[in-house]
């Protein structure tokens, strides 16, 4: 069977790819499981290791947005949806930046609340294999553990989102690059409690809530621009996708086209393209140049499939568009 | 690893232990002229001499011993005290080391009071009464 994005049907790379992706996503949830089970046996009352845990705990909700998002999206667009599913990305992309936001403020609100009040973190001992040991080696011991795999496993996911134009995959990399930070950061607070300096562990456990807020903050301004229909940006939100020059350049290039713009909006992996042709001689084109017009823009990237061409006699305001054209006569 | 914030293991080694205890059955036993006795007062007595301390015993309730520990004029808290103590967030308690039947048949673990992130007087002590635990149950 073909798997799909909606109406566009993947090439076997991305099937590959997208096959990667989700069995990486399962695997990240596989070794989140390992980790909070872990930091839970350790957990004691250092307040660091309890701000860890929950950002660990956090962690299970990209992969989740996004395996649902992968099974929703690929849903045919039909008469009731007839865009699709493909803003399921961006819902569960809101959702996820929501729920980390919250939890970075409250999580803030408890580290400095314990910060201000001096709140001596206390950590004693436990008895493992009959010997007494200080359950703050067991911590770092643990954080050590789990901080490389998820930078390995984010850096691979990274290379995946691009391919699939994921931006729910590439706020799920981009945190996992950035979990050795948490784990040094607990180690250090873990570390200062151990030499007497108390503060040091609700000062790591603010550094984490930080970098959870952060990350919350920067993943819900991405989402909200895609639900409000910004122009189509690269996964990582850095640039504009190229796709659209791409495609105004080509219908310039055609003959019976005296000049054209294109509107972009991205729909969760896809794009829906908007392109406003103003025909030469003010002369209504031939549906046999509009389709194959269609046909070979959607030919240029498997991104662009829902495409709509308008003959219009100017263009609008808002398009993209190199030489901006005045649209008022 | 660890230290003390506040030098308590320091300070009570070769010095004072000063012991906060409220009677309980027959595991704290307070008498009008004297020292306390019973189970846990024997226990402390030998985790003060391992330290080469005296021990300086105070009577009080539960809640005025964690108010005089909280301003640092206590160093431990004595007296069938359970893991399931509602100090926890206001002292630092050691892991259980004992578990006892009480005379209406509920099971209880029972635990000691330090100050909040003492940790090397926390970890000496509750190294102490796991070795004790150890040679009890050997």
């Amino acid at each position: 069977m073909t798997r799909h994005f909606g109406h566009n049907a993947l090439s076997d790379s991305q099937v590959a790819t997208l096959r990667r992706a989700i069995r990486l996503e399962w695997i990240t949830m596989g070794f989140l499981a390992i980790t909070v089970t872990l930091v839970a046996l350790v957990l004691g009352n250092s307040q660091a290791m309890k701000t860890a845990w929950i950002e660990d705990i956090l962690s299970f909700i990209p992969p989740i947005a996004f395996l649902i998002a992968v099974r929703v999206g690929s849903r045919r667009p039909t008469i009731e949806h007839p865009y699709g599913y493909h803003r399921s990305v961006g819902v569960g992309h809101l959702v996820a930046a929501v729920a980390l936001t919250t939890m970075g403020v409250v999580l803030i609100v408890d580290s400095g609340s314990s910060l201000v009040k001096a709140e001596h973190p206390t950590i004693g001992t436990v008895v493992l294999f009959g010997h007494v040991i200080w359950l703050g080696w067991l911590m770092m011991a643990v954080m050590a553990l789990t901080a490389l795999p998820p930078v390995i496993i984010g850096r691979i996911k990274m290379g995946l989102a691009n391919e699939l134009h994921d931006k729910v995959l590439y706020a799920d990399a981009d945190m996992n690059k950035a979990d050795w930070m948490t784990a040094v950061g607990t180690i250090i607070g873990v570390a200062g409690v151990g030499l007497g300096l108390w503060w040091l562990d609700s000062a790591a456990a603010l550094f984490i809530s930080g970098s959870i807020l952060h990350d919350g903050l920067k993943n819900m301004k991405g989402a909200v621009l895609d639900l409000m229909d910004e122009r189509a940006k690269t996964f990582d939100d850095r640039r504009p996708h190229p796709v659209a020059g791409e495609v105004q350049d080509y219908l310039r290039g055609l003959a019976w086209v005296k000049d054209a713009g294109v509107r972009v909006r991205d729909e969760g992996h896809v794009f829906h393209v908007e392109a406003f042709i103003v025909p030469r001689f003010g002369r209504a084109p031939s549906l046999k140049h509009l389709s194959e017009a269609r046909e070979a823009c959607a030919a240029m990237d498997w991104r662009v499939q829902d495409i709509v061409l308008i003959p219009v006699d100017s263009l609008p305001d808002t398009v993209e568009s190199g030489r901006r054209r005045r649209s008022r006569p | 690893m660890p230290t003390d914030p506040n030098g308590t293991l320091d300070r009570v080694t070769g010095g004072v232990l000063r012991v906060g205890v409220t009677p309980y059955e027959d595991r704290v036993v307070l008498h009008e002229n004297g020292p306390p006795s019973g189970v846990e007062v024997e226990l402390v007595k030998d985790f003060a001499e391992t330290l080469d301390a005296d021990v300086d015993w105070q009577s009080g309730s539960e809640g005025q011993h964690v108010r005089a520990l909280e301003d640092h004029e206590l160093d431990l808290i004595i007296g069938g005290i359970s893991d399931r103590t509602p100090w926890s967030s206001k002292t630092g308690v050691t892991r259980p080391y004992a578990e006892i039947t009480t005379e209406d048949g509920t099971q209880l673990k029972l635990v000691m009071l330090v100050q909040m992130g003492e940790n090397a007087f926390l970890s000496e002590l509750e190294t102490f009464l796991t070795q004790r635990g150890q040679e009890a149950s050997s």
